[in-house]
């Protein structure tokens, strides 16, 4: 005798079937890729403040068709997500920002973006500076991932109200001249500090970070290998003399208290690369006036710098390669530096008197169109390995831990080689 | 293919027995049909209703609860790397002799027992004389009995942006309040993050806020059953309210209290949110400068998706497993035998 299915559950699978086979047809019918006009929606993927705003309503108006969705968030947070959605197929922004401390991590994957050369990048190489073309490489030389943004360089943002108040000179050249080394720096800061009772700068991390730039090798050689005696030993020393000086306040920078921290006069001097300066606005319009840039002591160094890629799982490749081309042309690239202070990556717009005579209006009108470029020019960058990222965190922990005096200052350099040995064998 | 050829002819059969559903047939042959099917309908209603009403939740369990955990002790077997792809294969024990010696998850595992310990035994208790004095003649019972509930309802994350706000050592209200109560105070202020036993404490707080009131009004609710009688009569004899809470009440809901203890130690040991925020820079997951509140999900978390190490992770993760069945193996027995349980 065969065992037959009752009937309501006979019309419910018929039903369930029907239902699936129109869904699939209509579904088939609607979808209809690779149009020409069809409105298309562009995320891109970026942290802080890249300057997009306005680019994004003036893209819209001239291009009816594309929507820019601006997605915003932290740092560590972008780069962990499109590591996770390279690796996952799926959910990749058409655009993604990428830093220079991650950026040797993402060339190695240089299979899971848009190689550009075939778009035609290859035209702007000579338009970049040589350095930031090939940080962007994948390791074989035959992939381009990505079209440089901004270079950080480096300089010092200070307040003069607060150097007034201290009586120490607020003209920039003459602060400048105050600090010609680190050394010389930590000096003023004591200065500043026994005269106001204030803190002089934020967190160490933000001494450490500029010195790390300015050596010759950071974290890791090109072998990859963990190099904590060179670099990171000069800055990580620089960095605790000045905690043992009594002149950080220790905040944790991008985090809330840092941020209070610009409101209520917590530190007067800023390590300040190219980006810094859009974030300071963003932070503190209220100091407005009130800041103003300086040279950064023990000379040229490189803090930061992004690039665009477009990750190949996306959908509207195409239409993410024009909108990134047209972010890199020397005209939106000033309008950047203009709103937020990025620093172009082409040396060619170094010399356009729109950058040349720039000067911002709420750094007191410094020079910027003048200090920055003069930054980039000279340098030598250096390597970033692929757990660069990661070990500075777990270094920067350990300036915090000597901070917040949970750990002696002779104890610290032990430490901070044990935590970054973790985090390169993490 | 068998199917679909009997198919017509069984189910033009019912059909033309349906009242209107075709000429009315002369004599008593549908009748039997009929009551046919409907037997084998209350045959299928009696015997089988009741699994396929409850095998939602199995089918569910079974994809969210069993699948995951058998996946996981797979992976916690092999390497897996979301950084580089290219490296897979078995591990074998591996990942788990790395456990062994990695001070940081020894580290988390103190963390994690020691917030444990400060979060679950004063919420417990305090819960325990709450619901004490609720379940007394109060005026505006139903407000005290609601209000109790509210910090329950308060989002996680919101509640504890606000006590990381609370706890902040530069602009905190707990460093003014206790500045005014001559400690810390204003040039010397608690840092909050700086060490384990404040940063434990500051945890704990939060996890109490938050479910002290929940536990409370489960204990209520079992309060409630006691017949007043009881503690007429103990009241006759002399007891005054402390003793009556712990020689009768506590005695009298030794189930709820079992369940409480169950649901406080797996949430407990599993805590994440509050210390993942309470970090300044909370996307590290570092639990603090030194881990000073890292707990074991917060490293799973950080493991798995800062290192993008996802093999270790999953051993981290079966650990924990582990430890929360030992440990809530442990305070079950505890709990039998105090309140005058069965020895």
């Amino acid at each position: 005798m065969r065992r037959s299915l009752p009937r309501w559950l006979r019309v419910a699978a018929v039903g369930l079937a029907a239902t699936t086979m129109v869904a699939a047809c209509s579904g088939k019918s609607t979808s209809n890729s690779g149009g020409g006009d069809e409105q298309v929606t562009l995320k891109i993927a970026f942290w802080g403040d890249f300057g997009l705003t306005d680019l994004k309503a003036k893209y819209e108006a001239a291009h009816p068709n594309v929507k820019i969705d601006l997605n915003t968030g932290e740092y560590n947070a972008q780069h962990e997500d499109l590591q996770k959605k390279l690796i996952a197929g799926s959910g990749a922004p058409d655009i993604a920002a990428i830093d220079e401390g991650f950026i040797v991590q993402f060339r190695s994957q240089a299979d899971k973006f848009v190689n550009l050369l075939d778009k035609g990048a290859g035209s702007y190489e000579s338009k970049y500076l040589p350095w930031k073309w090939k940080n962007s490489m994948s390791p074989d030389g035959k992939a381009q991932i990505g079209l440089g943004t901004d270079v950080g360089g480096l300089a010092m943002c200070y307040r003069s109200d607060l150097f007034k108040e201290a009586g120490l000179p607020t003209d920039r050249d003459q602060v400048s001249a105050l600090w010609p080394t680190w050394d010389k720096f930590i000096e003023v800061g004591q200065q500043y500090t026994a005269k106001t009772n204030k803190k002089f700068i934020d967190a160490a991390s933000n001494m450490f970070n500029p010195i790390l730039t300015q050596q010759p090798v950071g974290f890791y050689d090109e072998s990859e290998q963990l190099q904590m005696d060179g670099g990171p030993k000069v800055a990580f020393d620089y960095s605790v003399k000045a905690v043992e000086a009594g002149l950080s306040a220790n905040l944790a920078s991008f985090q809330a208290d840092w941020d209070k921290g610009f409101l209520g006069n917590k530190f007067a001097v800023l390590a300040c690369p190219a980006w810094m300066l859009g974030h300071i606005k963003d932070t503190a319009p209220s100091t407005e006036g009130k800041w103003d840039i300086a040279a950064v002591p023990g000379g040229g160094g490189n803090w930061g710098g992004s690039w665009l890629t477009i990750p190949k799982q996306g959908k509207n490749v195409d239409e993410a390669y024009k909108l990134l081309e047209w972010l890199v042309q020397p005209e939106q690239q000033i309008e950047i530096f203009k709103t937020v202070g990025n620093l172009p990556s082409q040396p060619a717009l170094y010399t356009d008197p729109a950058i040349t005579d720039f000067k911002n209006p709420f750094f007191s009108d410094a020079p910027v169109g003048q200090i920055f470029p003069k930054m980039a020019e000279g340098l030598q960058p250096q390597y970033l390995g692929k757990k660069a990222g990661p070990t500075r965190v777990a270094v920067e922990n350990v300036l915090t831990r000597v901070q917040n005096g949970s750990l002696k200052p002779d104890a610290a350099w032990a430490e901070a080689v044990k935590e970054a040995q973790k985090a390169a064998n993490s | 293919m068998s199917t679909t050829r009997t198919q017509p002819a069984q189910a033009g059969g019912p059909a033309a027995g349906r009242p209107g559903g075709g000429p009315p047939a002369p004599g008593r042959a549908p009748v039997p049909r009929r009551s046919n099917l409907r037997n084998r309908l209350l045959r299928f209603d009696m015997r089988y209703m009741p699994y396929v009403m409850i095998a939602p939740f199995f089918l569910l369990f079974a994809a969210f609860g069993v699948f995951p955990l058998i996946f996981n002790a797979v992976v916690a077997f092999r390497h897996w790397r979301l950084d580089d792809p290219d490296l897979t294969g078995w591990a074998g024990m591996e990942n788990f002799s790395r456990l062994i010696a990695d001070e940081d998850f020894w580290n988390a595992l103190y963390n994690t027992l020691g917030i444990f310990v400060l979060s679950t035994v004063p919420q417990l208790l305090i819960a325990l004389v709450v619901a004490a004095l609720l379940n007394r003649h109060l005026r505006g019972k139903t407000w005290w009995r609601v209000g109790i509930l509210l910090p329950y309802v308060t989002p996680l994350t919101a509640s504890t942006m606000v006590f990381s706000t609370i706890v902040s050592r530069d602009y905190g209200v707990a460093n003014w309040v206790l500045g005014l109560l001559g400690i810390g105070g204003g040039d010397n202020p608690i840092d909050w993050r700086a060490d384990k036993l404040h940063s434990w404490i500051a945890i704990a707080t939060m996890v109490n806020w938050k479910w002290i009131g929940y536990n409370a009004l489960l204990y209520l609710a079992a309060m409630q059953s006691i017949p007043r009688d009881v503690y007429e009569a103990s009241a006759i004899d002399g007891a005054g309210p402390n003793r009556q809470l712990w020689q009768i009440t506590v005695p009298m809901i030794r189930p709820v209290l079992l369940f409480t203890i169950v649901v406080s130690t797996i949430g407990g040991l599993q805590l994440f949110t509050e210390p993942m925020l309470f970090d300044l820079n909370s996307q590290s997951a570092t639990g603090g400068p030194a881990g000073e509140w890292q707990t074991i999900a917060q490293l799973i978390y950080k493991v798995g998706w800062k290192d993008l190490n996802l093999g270790y992770a999953a051993a981290m993760a079966m650990a924990l497993f582990v430890i929360v069945v030992v440990v809530t193996g442990i305070n079950t027995l505890l709990t039998n035998r105090i309140g005058g349980g069965r020895r």
